[in-house]
C-alpha cells in the first residue's frame, strides 16, 4: 500500500463485466472511505490477469486487493481467484468475490479456495469495512516484520508460526467461511425460531403429560407428589 | 423560491417510486452517498449507465428469442446481467420481473420467455421514464439553485 503521511491508500482491482456493478462499486469506495482507496476497474477476469502479470513472469503487481465478481463469461472470478492464489502462494494478494447469487456451496467453495471474503451483492457501504479488514490485515501481516513499512510485494514470512499453525490466509479463510455459512444458515432460520420455539414446548408438554399419565395408570399418582 | 415546488415534485416523485416497489433500499442509499459523500451527479450518472445498459440487454435478449433455435444459456446469461445491475441501482421490480424470467429460461421455454420479455419491458420503460423525469426535476432545481447541490 502507498502512504501518504499516515494515511492508507489500498489499491483495489476491480474486475467485474457490468458496467454498472463497476461505476457503483467504484463510486461506494470512494465515496464511503474518501481516499482510502484507489479503484482500477477492469470488464474480464483475462484483463485482470494481464494487469496482475499473471500471464508475463517478472512483471510487478502494483494492486493490495482483488475484488471481482463471480459470474463472468469465459473466465469467471472463481477461475481467477485460483489463478491468482496459484501464481502467487508466498506473496498472496487478497481476493474477495461478489455474487448476486446467495449460495452457500459457491460461497464456502470460493473461501476454500482461498478467498479472503464473500460479499453478496449489491455491494453496500457496510460492507466497505470488511474490504477494509482484508487490506487491514495484509499490513498487520506485513508491519510486524521490523516496523517498517514493506512495498506491498514483499511479505514477510515466520517459518515457525507457519510450521505450527495454517497460513493466516487459511485461517482467516476458515473463520470468514465459517461465518459466512452460519450467517447464511441463521438468515435461513430465523424465520422459522417462532414456530421451532413453540413446537419445542409442544413437545415437552406432550412428554410431561405421557409421564404424568403412565404414572397414573400406574396408580403411582400419589407418589408422583412425593417425588 | 421558485425551486421549492420543484423539489415538493420530486420529493413526491421519489415517494411513488418507493411505494409502488419501483426502487427499493439500495436505490436510497445511492441517494444518501450522493449527499452525504458531496458527490454530486452520483445518482444521475448510474442511473443514466443502468439505462443505457438495461437497453440494450433487452435489445440482445429480443435478438436471441427470435432466433429458430434459442440459446437459453445465452439468454439466462443476459437477464442474470440484467438482474444483477437492476439490483446495484436499486431498480427492484425490474429485478424481480428478472428472477421470473430465469425460471422460463431454466424451463427452456420460448413462449414463457417471451412474455417474461414483455414483463421486463414494460417494468423497465416506466422505471425510465421515472427516472428521466427525476433527472429533469434535478436539473431544472439545480438551475435554480446551483448552490445547494
Amino acid at each position: 500500500m502507498e502512504g501518504r503521511g499516515r494515511e492508507v491508500v489500498t489499491r483495489v482491482l476491480l474486475v467485474d463485466d457490468s458496467p454498472v456493478d463497476r461505476r457503483v462499486v467504484q463510486l461506494l469506495l470512494s465515496n464511503t472511505c474518501a481516499g482510502s482507496f484507489h479503484v482500477i476497474a477492469v470488464d474480464s477476469a483475462k484483463k485482470a490477469m494481464e494487469f496482475l502479470g499473471l500471464k508475463e513472469e517478472g512483471k510487478e503487481q502494483a494492486i493490495d486487493m482483488v475484488l471481482t465478481d463471480y459470474c463472468m463469461p469465459e473466465m469467471t472470478g472463481y477461475e481467477l481467484l485460483k489463478a491468482i492464489k496459484a501464481r502467487s502462494p508466498l506473496k498472496p494478494i487478497p481476493v474477495i468475490v461478489m455474487s448476486s447469487e446467495n449460495e452457500p456451496q459457491r460461497i464456502s467453495r470460493c473461501l476454500n479456495a482461498g478467498a479472503e471474503d464473500f460479499i453478496v451483492k449489491p455491494l453496500q457501504s457496510k460492507d466497505v469495512q470488511r474490504l477494509r479488514n482484508c487490506s487491514s490485515a495484509t499490513t498487520q501481516c506485513k508491519g510486524k516484520s521490523d516496523g517498517k513499512l514493506l512495498p506491498s510485494d514483499h511479505v514477510v514470512v515466520d517459518a515457525a508460526a507457519v510450521a505450527e499453525s495454517p497460513p493466516p490466509s487459511r485461517r482467516r479463510a476458515h473463520f470468514a467461511g465459517v461465518a459466512m455459512v452460519l450467517h447464511t444458515s441463521s438468515v435461513e432460520l430465523s424465520q422459522y425460531f417462532p414456530f421451532l420455539f413453540k413446537f419445542i414446548l409442544l413437545v415437552y408438554a406432550i412428554l410431561c403429560l405421557g409421564e404424568l399419565l403412565r404414572r397414573w395408570s400406574n396408580g403411582c399418582f400419589l407418589s408422583l407428589w412425593c417425588a | 423560491m421558485a425551486a421549492a415546488p420543484l423539489r415538493e415534485q420530486l420529493s413526491a416523485l421519489l415517494s411513488s417510486m418507493f411505494s409502488q416497489g419501483l426502487v427499493d433500499e439500495q436505490f436510497e442509499q445511492l441517494q444518501m452517498l450522493q449527499d452525504e459523500g458531496g458527490t454530486p451527479g452520483f445518482v444521475a450518472e448510474v442511473v443514466t449507465l443502468f439505462c443505457d445498459d438495461a437497453e440494450r440487454i433487452i435489445a440482445e435478449i429480443a435478438t436471441l428469442l427470435e432466433q429458430p433455435i434459442v440459446s437459453f444459456d445465452k439468454v439466462d446469461a443476459f437477464v442474470h446481467q440484467l438482474k444483477g445491475s437492476s439490483a446495484s441501482v436499486g431498480a427492484q421490480k425490474v429485478k424481480f420481473t428478472c428472477m421470473q424470467f430465469r425460471q422460463f429460461c431454466q424451463e427452456k421455454s420460448r413462449d414463457g420467455c417471451l412474455m417474461a420479455l414483455a414483463v421486463v419491458r414494460n417494468e423497465f420503460y416506466d422505471l425510465r421514464n421515472k427516472f428521466q423525469t427525476m433527472l429533469q426535476l434535478e436539473q431544472q432545481i439545480q438551475a435554480y439553485d446551483p448552490k445547494q447541490q
